[in-house]
């Protein structure tokens, strides 16, 4: 706590910002206003300054700030965007180098670091960060006869899964008497994304150099791992193409499942009507060759240029992040500072933030690519080469290579 | 005999056929209305199942528990019934020229509505944006209605059109004989008869505003957000909640549906207008 509240005054004494406006407006998706709402209200009790929240639905964000962009005059004087739309506002947002002082860096995973810096400017401040981590089940997990059952047929003893063999391994045992080892997202890539990082990829589908390694050792590995419960074990549903994150959750809550890769903050939000209430164990996202290895899913704070308010804006800025774990009292619980995740541990219903720190400072972790292109590239290379690998007939490598290509052409 | 039983058979083949329609339009509906009756738990069952296990108000009372979409409802309400009035006033009397007073100049300005139909309406948002912040209009009732009315005007007008088309010159004719103005003649005769018209193109025009999304986000904040906005914001990044999402998409149906049953007899005369001709 202590060093959460001297990085807290550094970064905001650092911030050096006069501001005189009265009031400030930020764009932000639905979950993000509750997030900032209590810092919101100490930074006015503190300043005097307003903040008004204008919250939009998720793509809103992107569309209502393109939209007060291209016009050349924002009611903005901050967004809250993701970080997959980085690289589309990069060149429209203020540099906030000046904000990130050592104090600062220091209390960040390096991975939103890397995600925050465009071209060498910092864009945006994190505001909160979120990442895949393993669920599973408590009590199947610590039942006497399962740990038996489970050494005498893998040799060795029933733990969280940490690595890709024990994933399989565990997914196969608990798939009997109606329930399935786990699922596979067939409609979303990211999972996969992690698996590539932990492979050893030093990055998904483009390299920091911008050459395409979509078809690279460790995204194939990564696929053929990702679809072997459903190809060879058979250890999950096999309508791996109708599950999304919130089929998969449902899967889990619902008892159809001993274990899922999920994103950290749905521990908290474990339903009290369902099968799994109180009995959620969660453990780091698996380790690969490389380690751990996560996709970070983080927000950052970022000020239009066309903004009124820079000042009172990038003053905001930096008191949210000096405040950050303020942010964790509200219902999604998330943020973005090391100090503020660490300032809840130990405390009941958080123990999904060691997990998660594990895996937001993974030694394989790395965001997505940084680019304008990056939704194209998910939608025309690498969306179709993942769903048809899920249909278990294709060579993946093969797939891939096919993938590799569109990806070269939208890159040309 | 064989004459009444084959009729009766065609009869009820046709109904069934249809009720077989109503029933493939009514269904996603229905699950809508199903899914929000389920609790939190039993919202996304793999597999689905369409009846619930336990019928749950929660859903509704999560939704109307916020200050949020009420609010937004009344926004919504208030955005589509002015712009049906406003969309009326411009384009009943602007159809009736347009159409009895036929010159080369009205042909061209039928073409010109039915040419703005065809613009995407994404190409026409940063320049209502900026025309709106300009006037002082974001966020305003006044400024979402005036964009509304900009895409409902074309539509009621091009609708008006085709009834008046129907209405013979020699109605008005007539009244101006018996010494109506032409204000009159149209006010005291022909709106009358177009009683069917209008309500159908009023119903367009209401559904037009109720159900548009696009301006609304790009136009408003938060004073007069209205309600598919709110509704979308359920559907967040880290999922979609079912079940608060589709009891507000039940609620926001409901008054569309009144508007529909009240004013059904008019819209089956407006579908109809014309049919029939001697």
């Amino acid at each position: 706590m202590k060093k959460l509240m001297s990085t807290s005054l550094v970064a905001f004494l650092a911030a050096g910002f006069t501001a005189n406006a009265d009031s400030i407006n930020i764009l932000v998706e639905g979950g993000g206003e509750m997030l900032q709402k209590a810092v919101a209200e100490k930074f006015t009790e503190e300043t005097g300054i307003e903040v008004n929240f204008t919250v939009v639905p998720y793509q809103g964000v992107f569309d209502k700030l393109s939209a007060e962009i291209a016009s050349g005059s924002s009611s903005f004087d901050i967004a809250t965007i993701d970080v997959v739309w980085n690289a589309n506002f990069a060149d429209h947002v203020e540099d906030l180098s000046d904000l990130f002082t050592d104090n600062v860096k220091a209390d960040l995973p390096a991975a939103l670091l890397a995600d925050a810096t465009v071209d060498g400017r910092m864009i945006g401040m994190p505001t909160w960060a979120n990442a895949e981590i393993v669920f599973y089940r408590k009590d199947l997990w610590e039942d006497a006869d399962n740990q038996a059952a489970f050494k005498t047929e893998y040799g060795y003893d029933l733990a969280p899964p940490a690595t890709w063999q024990q994933w399989r391994d565990m997914a196969k045992f608990f798939t009997k008497d109606g329930m399935y080892g786990t699922s596979v997202n067939g409609l979303n890539s990211e999972e996969w994304m992690a698996h590539v990082l932990q492979a050893g990829s030093p990055g998904v589908i483009v390299d920091d150099a911008g050459n395409v390694i979509l078809d690279n050792d460790a995204h194939v590995e990564a696929l053929e791992f990702y679809r072997a419960p459903l190809c060879e074990d058979q250890s999950v549903p096999d309508n791996a193409l109708e599950i999304g994150w919130g089929e998969a959750q449902n899967l889990f809550y619902q008892g159809q499942t001993a274990m899922m890769k999920f994103w950290a903050h749905a521990h908290k939000l474990t339903p009290e009507d369902s099968t799994v209430a109180g009995k959620v164990g969660v453990a780091p996202m698996l380790a690969g060759s490389a380690g751990i290895g996560g996709i970070p899913g983080p927000w950052y704070n970022v000020i239009p240029s066309t903004a009124e308010n820079k000042e009172a804006a990038a003053k905001f800025v930096a008191y949210a992040f000096a405040n950050n774990a303020m942010g964790i009292e509200a219902p999604l619980g998330l943020a973005a500072a090391n100090s503020a995740y660490e300032s809840y541990m130990g405390q009941a219903g958080y123990e999904h933030f060691g997990p998660l720190l594990d895996t937001l400072g993974g030694p394989a972790t790395k965001g997505r690519p940084i680019h304008k292109d990056y939704q194209e590239l998910v939608d025309e290379a690498v969306m179709p080469a993942f769903q048809a690998a899920m249909e278990c007939e294709d060579n993946v490598a093969e797939l891939l290579a096919e993938a590799a290509e569109v990806a070269a052409d939208i890159l040309d | 005999m064989t004459d009444v039983y084959q009729r009766d058979i065609g009869k009820v083949m046709i109904n069934a056929f249809a009720l077989l329609l109503v029933l493939s339009y009514a269904l996603p509906y229905v699950y809508l209305l199903m899914t929000s009756l389920k609790p939190a738990a039993d919202v996304q069952q793999i597999p689905p199942r369409f009846f619930p296990e336990t019928i749950s108000l929660e859903n509704f009372n999560t939704v109307l528990g916020t200050a949020t979409l009420p609010k937004a409802f009344l926004n919504s309400l208030v955005v589509a019934i002015l712009t049906t009035v406003l969309s009326l006033v411009l384009a009943v009397p602007a159809a009736y020229v347009a159409t009895q007073y036929r010159r080369p100049i009205t042909v061209l300005f039928l073409l010109f509505a039915l040419i703005t139909r065809m613009v995407p309406a994404v190409s026409l948002g940063v320049p209502l944006f900026q025309l709106l912040k300009t006037l002082g209009l974001l966020d305003t009732t006044t400024g979402l209605v005036l964009a509304h009315t900009s895409t409902a005007v074309p539509l009621a007008l091009l609708l008006m059109a085709a009834f008046f088309e129907g209405i013979p010159k020699e109605l008005e004719d007539a009244a101006r004989m018996d010494g109506c103005t032409r204000f009159q003649a149209f006010a005291k005769i022909i709106l009358p008869v177009m009683k069917s018209g209008i309500a159908i193109t009023a119903l367009f025009s209401f559904i037009t505003s109720w159900n548009e999304f696009l301006y609304a986000l790009l136009l408003t904040s938060e004073s007069a957000k209205t309600a598919p906005i709110v509704i979308a914001e359920y559907n967040s990044v880290y999922g979609l909640a079912w079940g608060p999402m589709t009891a507000s998409a039940i609620l926001y149906s409901l008054p569309v549906i009144i508007v529909t049953l009240v004013l059904q007899k008019q819209i089956i005369g407006g579908l109809t207008f014309g049919a029939v001709k001697g």
